[in-house]
């Protein structure tokens, strides 16, 4: 059931960002939606469900995009990591850190991309509609990622509490 | 008795006399009959208005649906008229090139604005092979880089990890066009001593073994001459904006180079 949540969640992400966004110009310099939800996943999930999914995830965004192979996964990876360790220290459910997590995790994807991207051409020029791309992301993360978080939490609760129900009628029935 | 009323009635029909007392009836009766008619009027009115409104709000419901029809409709044509021209412009393309092509619909985008990706709609089943050329009437769009059964994915040439060999159309220089974060490309390897103007057309060599010769790559937008160096920093603008790319040709059998040598 949680997978099934996983799998519908980000394939509607996926399809979504890459077919529906574009057309969108309001959101041109929209940020990575999967990127929230791994935060989520890191946020309220444990690692022992998520771990195999996020590296389901980046293989498929690896072989969906033109970044060199391995990079979303390792993105995806570390991103879940470094959210399990700051949750150690920071309450999960702080508005305070819901709201910013997002941004931060947007941030450094932005940064492992640009590392990756430096190590292939160190001759590399970043230009100022890629700073001013990142800074756009960012700010759309502070703006719309806490909703996103919300919105995962509150739907996967739902479903699974209907699942829940589902199953104890059926075991009253027997 | 009944002779008598019927002589007062013809003595009294010959000619009108009411003897005053008409004018009393009316005095007292005719403003309850105002007022009566009055309100059997504003209701009348109310009723009828009523029903008035319920049909001409159903039939304004109608013509607001028959307008949003037509608004759809015509933004159908509309789309359909822009497409025609599209593929006009790409069939006009196709009977240019002597090489074999296949037109495809890009149904994706990679959203990074560190890669630049493409998806199209055609794959190893429509003969699409890794390596072919993407062209489009402007010029040359990228290469296949992974193809699967029906759908194939293609790096742009303003991804960082395109190159494609050209030559400065007016002075025949040569180059190696790079892609750039900014959706630019950079001209590397442009000696200093060659004589190139912003606004030079730049098209591919067809030296790379992948782009057949004579593509329009894009146009010299900038050139910066350091005081040092062998090489002139020049940065070439492609001709199509990529994030408006709808169809695209695939070069199903571009020019190969055979590069092993004969001993």
């Amino acid at each position: 059931m949680t997978y099934c949540f996983y799998i519908c969640v980000c394939l509607c992400l996926v399809i979504f960002q890459t077919t529906i966004i574009p057309h969108i110009s309001l959101f041109n310099n929209f940020y990575d939606l999967l990127v929230p939800f791994i935060i989520y996943l890191g946020l309220f999930r444990s690692a022992r469900e998520s771990i195999p999914f996020i590296l389901v995830l980046g293989f498929l965004m690896d072989n969906l995009s033109g970044a060199p192979f391995g990079l979303y996964v390792t993105t995806y990876f570390w991103l879940f990591i470094i959210v399990k360790l700051v949750i150690r220290y920071l309450h999960a459910r702080n508005n305070i850190l819901l709201l910013f997590i997002v941004a931060a995790g947007v941030l450094m994807e932005n940064i492992i991309f640009i590392a990756s991207v430096s190590i292939q051409g160190p001759d590399l020029q970043f230009s100022a509609i890629t700073i001013r791309t990142v800074i756009f992301q960012i700010l759309w993360a502070v703006c719309t990622g806490f909703f996103f978080l919300i919105f995962f939490n509150h739907i996967h609760k739902k479903l699974e509490k209907w699942f829940n129900e589902i199953i104890a009628e059926k075991t009253k029935i027997i | 008795m009944i002779v008598v009323n019927i002589i007062i009635l013809s003595v009294n029909g010959s000619r009108y006399s009411s003897y005053g007392s008409g004018r009393i009836a009316i005095f007292f009766i005719a403003p309850l009959q105002k007022t009566v008619n009055q309100s059997v009027q504003f209701l009348k009115n109310i009723w009828s208005h009523y029903f008035f409104l319920v049909s001409v709000a159903k039939e304004n419901d109608n013509l607001k649906k028959a307008i949003n029809h037509a608004i759809d409709k015509n933004n159908k044509y509309r789309e359909i008229e822009i497409s025609n021209f599209r593929l006009r412009n790409l069939l006009n393309f196709r009977k240019t090139m002597p090489n074999r092509v296949l037109v495809a619909k890009v149904i994706g985008r990679d959203r990074s604005p560190w890669f630049k990706t493409i998806i199209i709609d055609k794959g190893k089943s429509d003969g699409i092979e890794k390596g072919l050329p993407v062209v489009v009437p402007e010029g040359i769009a990228g290469q296949i880089i992974d193809v699967s059964c029906n759908y194939s994915k293609v790096l742009l040439i303003i991804d960082q990890n395109s190159a494609v060999d050209v030559l400065v159309q007016r002075t025949r220089d040569r180059g190696l066009v790079k892609g750039q974060s900014d959706g630019r490309c950079l001209a590397n390897y442009v000696l200093r001593k060659h004589d190139i103007k912003v606004g030079d057309t730049v098209i591919s060599s067809g030296l790379d073994g992948v782009f057949p010769k004579g593509l329009r790559v894009g146009y010299i937008s900038e050139i910066v001459k350091r005081n040092s160096g062998m090489f002139q920093e020049v940065t070439v603008t492609p001709y199509m904006d990529f994030e408006k790319l709808e169809e695209i040709l695939v070069v199903l059998d571009p020019p190969k180079h055979d590069f092993v040598s004969e001993q």
